[in-house]
């Protein structure tokens, strides 16, 4: 406060000076950083790759995520953003463009249309930024159907309904030459989306959407990391890491040998409620997830291809409790049940989470996880990890 | 002079009125729009996106206020980084034509008038500060009437059929709102320089026009909450001349308050902070509440 009455005469009078024209560029970074401790490092929930991207958390020190956004209104008729997220694993660091479309904002009817790289409209998640996830890792089934999060080059075209229910129908194409895609097709894979949500009274606000992501998959083009062969090696030491691993592959079988259609259908809910609607000091978040993923094709074994098709599911259900105006509990289930053809080897994980928000602008988070295998593998996962924001406030989707 | 000036422009708009238009439907991000778009054009269709139970910093971009901001013909809302989380959000999801920086659809009332508390330099460690200056705007009579004025001239641009009308509502509001103003100023003359302590800077513009001086802030910086640390320093800082009272919006919590109230055995009060359905019906009604309340305090004031 006697900080704030230093200040109040300067303000007042900086105030009579003409405020300078706000730049319109708006740029953010975010740094998301943590500590993990582990057991074992799994690699595959029974060929789907969980490294990588947006994966599982790596034992000890981690960057992932750590973000630097562009965006602003192009002119009268285009938004843009570019946004480049830098991950290190196994001691590299990678830059990776993540997002780089524009966006319409002056065509008639509530259409829209969205250009270049960006976030897939698949399910709820995918089309967030893991930083404004109540938990440090993305659930399981994101990460072994999606790859943590999918976005790849293409186009979306999509259409807001002029009714009091919101209502959002979509379609979009893109190059999938990122999993679950793996294409040299021109269009590689494309994806429906509808979306529907509203209120009840001033204190609950409710979405509900479904997805059918069918993405084409062939051998030539797969850069699923999972299945990095020279991998052993890297990995000497970690005797117990390296057990699971192994475990892993007697059962797996390598999800870049795939040909065919890859279709996932999506199914998500979130619901939202405040006391009136104030969300400053108590809030309570409830969304989970449904995914079937069918693989209809081939699969790779011994230099020939035999056909394959297996459906597999997975889910999550959360709950984030906003107690006060700066602490969230939070709790987590989540499971994956690949298809018979690759083994049994369902997984589960359940998550507790405490985070504290100091202001607007920063996050640290305590997670635990335990996370249990249908191949014998359990680990208890202990993370502390913090998100933090430079520069401009972005704004936040539902 | 700019009150007649404004006349002459809404008389030309009248002239070169339009063919008739449906009515307008108006998106108010805050109840204090929605209750001034109301004077001047009764007959839009008005949806408000939050409540005075709410606030307005901490708004989700849910979908029903997609849905409402998609089938706008105007969004009127207060800018200055008021709605940063929220607005852009809903605007580049309704993909609604009208409403996009090019369009006529986009009016910040904040744009219209002088603000407090600009700042040349931001820094986040200053706390949640608005570079553009104190958002809460709808607090200064003064503001409300400029901001009347160029919203008049917003709607007639939209629904030139309505030129006429609106011209004379603005006039109609104008006289009333100028004569309400003077009966304030008169409540309010014997609460100059009554010291109070609030929650953030909500009524920043209020003090400022009835020259109550905030002697301090529940929040140890804007938009952090208050503190057991903070509350103690206060409490230290005013133990030996106590403010009048302390005051904070029916969005914010009481505890501190009541707690430093406590303390000290001075009153907290809950002020309106804006229009509320039927509690706070109109602009007119809030500052005859806000009034009426801090009223009382002058007598100890005074006493004291």
């Amino acid at each position: 406060m006697r900080f704030a009455l230093a200040v109040l005469p300067l303000a007042v009078a900086s105030s009579l000076a003409q405020a300078n024209p706000v730049s319109n560029l708006n740029i953010s970074g975010i740094l998301n950083g943590g500590y993990t401790v582990r057991d074992s490092e799994p690699e595959s929930i029974g060929g789907y790759p969980l490294s990588g991207h947006g994966g599982a958390l790596p034992e000890g020190f981690w960057l992932d995520h750590t973000e630097l956004a562009l965006s602003a209104n192009v002119d009268d008729l285009f938004y843009g953003k570019l946004t480049t997220v830098l991950e290190s694993h196994d001691g590299e660091t990678e830059v990776e463009l993540e997002e780089a479309f524009i966006q319409t904002l002056s065509l008639p009817g509530g259409l829209g249309v969205r250009a270049g790289r960006f976030l897939a409209e698949v399910g709820y998640l995918n089309s967030k930024h893991a930083h404004t996830d109540y938990f440090a890792d993305r659930p399981l089934p994101a990460q072994a159907f999606l790859g943590g999060h999918y976005f790849d080059d293409g186009v979306r075209l999509n259409w807001v309904a002029p009714t009091d229910l919101y209502l959002e129908l979509g379609a979009e194409a893109f190059a999938g030459t990122h999993f679950p895609a793996a294409s040299g097709e021109r269009v590689g894979a494309t994806n429906l989306f509808a979306n529907l949500g509203g209120d009840i009274g001033d204190s609950q606000s409710w979405q509900t959407s479904l997805s059918w992501l069918q993405a084409d998959a062939d051998p030539d083009h797969c850069t699923a990391d999972a299945h990095d062969h020279g991998h052993e090696e890297e990995h000497e030491g970690d005797y117990e890491g390296e057990e699971g691993h192994d475990e892993a592959h007697e059962h797996g079988v390598d999800i870049c040998g795939f040909k065919g259609d890859r279709d996932l259908l999506v199914a998500a809910a979130v619901w939202k409620w405040a006391p009136g609607g104030n969300f400053k000091y108590q809030s309570l978040t409830l969304q989970g997830e449904f995914y079937r993923q069918e693989e209809s094709g081939e699969m790779a074994h011994d230099d020939h291809f035999h056909p394959w098709q297996q459906t597999s599911y997975g889910g999550y259900l959360s709950a984030a409790w906003q107690f006060s105006p700066q602490w969230t509990v939070g709790a987590r289930g989540s499971y994956v049940e690949p298809g018979d053809g690759y083994g049994d080897d369902k997984a589960t994980a359940y998550d507790a989470m405490i985070q504290y928000n100091h202001s607007h602008f920063s996050t640290v988070r305590l997670q635990y996880t335990r996370e249990e295998r249908d191949i014998g593998l359990t680990d208890d996962v202990l993370t502390l990890q913090y998100v933090m924001s430079l520069g401009d406030h972005s704004a936040h989707q539902f | 002079m700019r009150t007649s000036s404004n006349l002459w422009w809404l008389l030309l708009a009248a002239i070169v009125a339009g063919p008739a238009q449906a009515s307008l439907r108006i998106f108010a991000c805050e109840p204090e729009w929605a209750a001034l778009a109301r004077e001047l054009m009764p007959e839009a269709t008005i949806d408000v996106a939050t409540t005075a139970r709410q606030d307005p910093h901490f708004v989700q971009a849910r979908p029903s206020l997609i849905a409402k901001v998609r089938q706008a013909d105007l969004a009127v809302c207060t800018g200055a980084e008021l709605e940063i989380g929220w607005l852009p959000a809903l605007l580049i999801k309704a993909n609604n034509s009208a409403l996009t920086p090019a369009g006529q659809g986009l009016f910040y009332a904040a744009d219209q008038v002088e603000k407090l508390d600009v700042m040349a330099h931001v820094d986040r460690s200053m706390g949640d500060v608005h570079a553009g200056g104190n958002p809460h705007i709808h607090l200064s009579p003064e503001r409300v009437l400029l901001v009347a004025d160029a919203l008049a001239l917003r709607l007639q641009q939209l629904a030139p059929a309505e030129s006429a009308a609106i011209a004379s509502r603005l006039a109609d509001f104008r006289q009333r709102w100028l004569a309400a103003m003077q009966r304030w100023q008169q409540q309010g003359q014997p609460l100059q320089g009554m010291r109070l302590v609030a929650y953030h800077s909500s009524y920043r513009y209020l003090f400022d026009w009835l020259k109550i001086e905030q002697v301090g802030d529940l929040e140890p910086k804007p938009g952090l909450p208050p503190t057991s640390g903070h509350l103690a320093s206060l409490l230290a800082q005013l133990k030996s001349q106590p403010p009048q009272a302390i005051v904070h919006t029916p969005y914010q919590e009481a505890q501190a308050a009541e707690w430093l109230s406590e303390q000290l055995q001075v009153p907290a009060l809950m002020l309106p902070y804006t229009v509320d359905e039927d509690k706070v019906v109109d602009l007119f009604a809030l500052y005859d509440q806000l009034l009426t309340a801090l009223g009382p305090l002058a007598a100890n004031h005074a006493a004291g």
